[in-house]
C-alpha cells in the first residue's frame, strides 16, 4: 500500500505543475559531517524527486527538536536513540522511523597523555558531561565494569564545551565526545586525545543518530520518501565520497574546513546503509539496558516508538 | 497581614491560571506541565532541589556582597578622583553591554567549575547598576549642605564620610534593589555553562532527561528564593533609608 | 540682650567693610561699585530684588566663592574665614538623617569635636525646641526646622553671621515669631542679613543698604527711627517703608541700563 502511494506521488511530480509537499527536519546540532546524507541528498535531488520541498533546520537548543515534533511543530527531527527510550517513557508520542547514523559516536575521552589508562583510572577524577541526560548512565554502566561506582568520580556538567574544558585540563575526562568529531578538534589544536568506545566497555550498542517522527504521522508516504532519498544518498557518498563531499559544501563555504574534511572521512563507514531498516533486537537490548540503570521504569513493546522507515 | 495575603491572593489566581491554560489548550506535560504535577514532583525531591538551592543561594549572596563592595569602592573612587572617572567609566559601560551569556564560557574556562565562576557572574552583573546608582548620588549632594559644612570648617574627608555618602544612600538602595533582582540571573547563567550543583544545574538536567515538571519545580524555587532575597534586601535598605522624606504620590492630600 | 552669656567676654567682634565690590555669576557681571560698613555688635540688612546678586555677596562674604575683585572685608583682626562666620541660608539645610539635637551638633561633628551636650540642651531650650530634640526633620514644620537652623547657627558661637532670607519660605506669622527668636538670641553679634522684604529689613536692620542690579557706587544707606527690634504697630514705621519702597522703585539712569542687560 505504501509502495503504491509512493509510485503516485512520483506521478504526481512528473509534472510541473504539481506543487511538492513541504517538510520541516529539525537538525540536532549546527549543521556537521554528520549531516551528510540529507546535504547530499538535498543537493543532489532526491527529494525533489519524490515530490518532497525539505526544508533543514539547525536547532536553537539541541533539546528542542523532539519536543518540537512531538508538539507538531515540526515533522522530523535527527535525534538520539537512547534520548528516545527517555522521551518515550516521559510520555512524548514519538515514533523512530530511520536511521541516519547506525553506531554509537559518543565515548568518554582523555588527552593522549593522560596518566588515564583504563576506566579504572577515572576514579577520583572529574569528569565533564554535556546536557545530554543520560550520561551518567552510560558512564555508571562503564565503571562498572571496572569495580567503580558513579560517585568514585566527580560528574561536572560543561555543557557544550567538551573540547575546551579537557583541553585545558579543567576536567579529566569528558563523556559524550563524538570520536569522529571532538577527536579531530583536539588534533587540530595540538591536544590530541584518546577515545574509550561506550560499546567496546559495556554499553550495548546503540544508534546514535535517528530520525523521529510524531506518532500518529508514522505511516506519513512523505516520511518514506524523505527515508528513501536517504538511502539514495547514503549510497551516493559510499560510491563517490570526495564528490559527496563537494556537495556537502556547496553553497555552505563556513562549512570547507580541514576538521570537516576529517571528520566527514571518520563518519563515512558509520552511516546506515540501510536507513529505514530496524533492528529490534537493538532497541529492545536498549531499553533493557537503561531498566537496569534505573533511568527508566517500565519497557514498552518496540514497536510502540520504533517501526521501519518504509 | 494583609501584607502577606494580597501576594498571596494574587499568586494563588496566577496558579489556577496556568492550569486552566494546561487544561484547555491540552499543552503536552513535555512542553508546560500543571501547578498540580510540579508540585508533587517538588515535594517527592524536596531534598535534592533543597541541596541544589542551597548552593545557588550562596552563589547569589556571594555575587551581592562581592559586587556591592567593588561598585561602592569604583564609585567612591570615581566621585573623588578625575583620573579614576575616565578610567572606571568605560569599563563600566563595557560590564553592562556585554551580555553576560558571551562572557559566562571565558569565566568559566579562567576560574574552572566550581563556584568561582558564578561568583563572579553575578558579582559582573550588578557591578554596573551598583556603581552608577552610588556614585549619582555621591554627584548629587545638596550644595547648600557642602556650602555649610565649608563655613564650620570641615574638611573633604569629613564632609565625604558625613555628609556626601549619607546622602548618597538613598541612590545607593535603588542600585542595590536592581542587584537584588538581577543578582540570580547572573549565578544561573554561570551554572548553565559549567557545574555539577545548584539550581539552575538541576533545571539542565531534568531538561536533558524530558523530565519537564522536575525542571519547573526547580524552576519555581529559583523564583521564590529570588523574590524572598528582593524582600529581604527591600525591608533592610527601607529600615537604613527611614530617614528620608516621603514624596509618594499615593499619599498626596 | 540676653545672650551675652554665651559670648561672655569676648572682646573680638570685627564688624565689617566691603568696598567697591564687584560681583559675578557664571562669568556674567551681577553687581559692581558696592560698598557698605556693618558695624560690629549690629544687625545690617541688605535689601534688594531676587537675581540682584544678594545671595552671591553673601556666599563671597562667607569664603564660598571668589569675588571678580575688590572685597575688602576685615575692619580689623582679618583672620580667616572659618573661625569667625557662621552661615544660615533660606533653606534649613537640616541632615534629614540626623535629629534635631545632631543638627545642632553638626559643627563639632564635623569638625571632629566632641559636641557640648549642656550647651546644647540650653539653645533648644532658647529655641523652644527641646521636646522635639530627638525628632527627624521630616517629622518637623518649617518652622520648626528654621528653629534648629538657627540653633545651630548659635551653637557655632561665631561672632559673625551672615543669614541669607533664612524666614522667606515661611508664612508670615511664623516669619513674625523667627524674627523676633533670632533677633533675641543674635542681636549681640554681628549680623549681616540679606532680604526682600523691606518690612523684615525696617523691623531688624539698624541700617539697611539697598542692593541693585549694576552699578552701586553713591548708594546710600538707610537708617530707620528708632532701634530694632521695632514694633509692628509703631506709626513711624509707615514713613520708613514709603521712604524705602519709593528707593527700591527708582528707575535706573540710563549708564547702569547699559550694565543691567543680561
Amino acid at each position: 500500500m505504501k509502495r503504491l502511494l509512493f509510485v503516485l506521488s512520483l506521478m504526481f511530480i512528473a509534472s510541473p505543475a504539481a506543487a511538492a509537499d513541504k517538510l520541516t527536519v529539525m537538525l540536532d546540532w549546527f549543521i556537521n559531517p554528520d549531516h551528510g546524507p540529507l546535504y547530499v541528498a538535498l543537493e543532489r535531488g532526491e527529494f525533489e524527486r519524490r515530490g518532497l520541498d525539505v526544508e533543514l533546520i539547525p536547532p536553537a537548543d539541541p533539546n528542542d527538536p523532539p519536543k518540537l515534533v512531538a508538539a507538531g511543530r515540526a515533522d522530523l527531527a535527527i535525534s538520539y536513540q537512547p534520548q528516545l527510550h527517555l522521551q518515550v517513557a516521559a510520555g512524548l508520542p514519538l515514533m523512530r522511523v530511520g536511521t541516519l547514523v547506525a553506531t554509537p559516536l559518543s565515548s568518554l575521552v582523555v588527552l593522549a597523555d593522560s596518566p588515564i589508562k583504563s576506566i579504572a583510572d577515572l576514579k577520583g577524577r572529574k569528569v565533564g558531561f554535556s546536557v545530554g541526560g543520560f550520561e551518567d548512565a552510560l558512564l555508571g554502566a562503564m565503571l562498572d565494569k571496572h569495580g567503580l561506582r558513579l560517585d568514585d568520580v566527580e560528574l561536572i556538567n560543561v555543557n557544550f564545551s567538551l573540547s575546551p574544558s579537557l583541553m585545558s585540563g579543567q576536567v579529566d575526562a569528558v563523556i559524550g565526545a563524538y570520536r569522529n568529531f571532538e577527536l579531530n578538534q583536539m588534533d587540530l589544536e595540538g591536544r590530541p586525545g584518546r577515545a574509550f568506545y561506550l560499546e567496546e566497555e559495556g554499553v550495548p550498542a546503540y544508534d546514535e543518530l535517528i530520525v523521529v517522527a510524531k506518532r500518529e504521522n508514522a505511516s506519513d508516504p512523505r516520511i518514506s520518501g524523505f527515508i528513501d532519498a536517504l538511502e539514495a544518498a547514503t549510497q551516493y557518498m559510499v560510491n563517490h565520497p570526495d564528490a559527496a563531499w563537494e556537495l556537502f559544501i556547496k553553497g555552505r563555504k563556513d562549512l570547507d574546513d580541514e576538521l570537516n574534511r576529517r571528520a566527514w572521512r571518520d563518519t563515512l563507514p558509520r552511516f546506515a546503509l540501510r536507513p529505514a531498516a530496524l533492528d529490534s533486537g537493538r532497541y529492545q537490548a536498549f531499553a533493557e539496558f537503561l531498566k537496569r540503570r534505573g533511568m527508566i521504569e517500565s519497557i514498552p513493546p518496540v514497536e510502540s516508538y520504533a517501526v521501519e522507515g518504509r | 497581614m494583609s501584607a502577606i495575603v494580597k501576594p498571596l491572593i494574587v499568586f494563588l489566581g496566577l496558579m489556577c491560571l496556568w492550569q486552566a491554560a494546561v487544561s484547555v489548550f491540552e499543552i503536552a506535560p513535555f512542553i508546560l506541565p500543571g501547578p498540580i504535577a510540579v508540585i508533587e514532583v517538588a515535594i517527592a525531591r524536596a531534598d535534592t532541589i533543597a541541596e541544589h538551592a542551597g548552593t545557588t543561594l550562596v552563589e547569589i549572596l556571594l555575587g551581592l556582597a562581592f559586587g556591592t563592595l567593588l561598585g561602592s569602592a569604583s564609585a567612591l573612587m570615581m566621585a573623588y578622583f578625575r583620573q579614576a572617572r575616565s578610567w572606571l567609566l568605560p569599563v563600566l559601560v563595557v560590564s553592562q553591554a556585554i551580555p553576560v551569556f558571551a562572557l559566562a564560557p571565558v569565566l568559566v574556562l579562567w576560574f574552572g567549575y566550581g563556584i568561582a565562576p558564578k561568583v563572579a557572574m553575578a558579582t559582573l552583573i550588578i557591578y554596573f547598576p551598583v556603581t552608577a546608582a552610588f556614585y549619582d548620588g555621591l554627584r548629587r549632594t545638596e550644595p547648600g549642605w557642602i556650602d555649610l559644612a565649608q563655613t564650620m570648617g570641615a574638611s573633604k574627608a569629613a564632609i565625604l564620610r558625613q555628609i556626601r555618602i549619607p546622602a548618597a544612600l538613598p541612590a545607593f538602595a535603588s542600585g542595590l534593589r536592581v542587584a537584588a533582582a538581577v543578582a540570580p540571573i547572573g549565578a544561573v547563567v554561570g551554572e548553565w555553562v559549567g557545574s555539577s550543583a545548584g539550581l539552575g544545574y538541576y533545571m539542565l538536567l531534568m531538561n536533558g532527561r524530558v523530565q519537564t515538571a522536575a525542571m519547573f519545580a526547580a524552576l519555581f524555587i529559583l523564583a521564590i528564593m529570588a523574590v524572598a532575597i528582593y524582600f529581604a534586601i527591600d525591608a533592610t535598605l527601607r529600615r537604613l533609608v527611614a530617614w528620608q522624606p516621603e514624596a509618594d504620590p499615593a499619599t498626596f492630600s | 540682650m540676653n545672650d551675652a552669656n554665651l559670648l561672655s567676654a569676648s572682646p573680638y567682634a570685627p564688624g565689617l567693610s566691603v568696598r567697591n565690590a564687584r560681583l559675578g555669576w557664571n562669568g556674567l557681571e551681577l553687581l559692581s561699585g558696592l560698598s557698605f560698613d556693618a558695624p560690629a555688635r549690629a544687625w545690617t540688612c541688605l535689601l534688594g530684588e531676587s537675581g540682584v546678586g544678594k545671595s552671591t555677596l553673601l556666599r563671597t562674604l562667607a569664603g564660598l566663592i571668589e569675588p571678580l575683585d575688590g572685597v575688602d572685608i576685615w575692619a580689623k583682626g582679618a583672620t580667616n574665614t572659618s573661625n569667625s562666620v557662621a552661615y544660615m541660608a533660606q533653606q534649613d539645610l537640616l541632615l534629614p538623617w540626623l535629629t534635631a539635637a545632631d543638627n545642632v551638633a553638626l559643627g563639632a561633628r564635623l569638625r571632629g569635636e566632641t559636641p557640648d551636650s549642656a550647651k546644647i540642651s540650653d539653645i533648644l531650650e532658647r529655641t523652644g525646641m527641646t521636646d522635639r530634640a530627638d525628632a527627624r526633620p521630616r517629622e518637623l514644620s518649617g518652622g520648626e526646622r528654621q528653629r534648629i537652623a538657627l540653633a545651630r547657627t548659635l551653637m557655632e558661637n561665631r561672632p559673625i553671621v551672615l543669614m541669607d532670607e533664612p524666614f522667606s519660605a515661611l508664612d508670615a506669622i511664623t516669619r513674625a515669631q523667627l524674627q523676633q527668636l533670632a533677633f533675641e538670641l543674635l542681636g549681640a553679634r554681628t549680623v549681616v542679613m540679606v532680604t526682600h522684604d523691606p518690612f523684615e529689613a525696617l523691623r531688624l536692620g539698624s541700617k539697611i543698604h539697598v542692593v541693585r542690579k549694576g552699578d552701586n557706587s553713591g548708594a546710600v544707606p538707610f537708617s530707620p527711627a528708632g532701634t530694632a527690634l521695632r514694633d509692628p504697630t509703631d506709626p513711624s514705621l509707615r514713613g520708613s517703608y514709603h521712604a524705602i519702597m519709593a528707593a527700591l522703585d527708582t528707575p535706573k539712569t540710563p549708564e547702569n541700563q547699559g550694565n543691567a542687560a543680561a
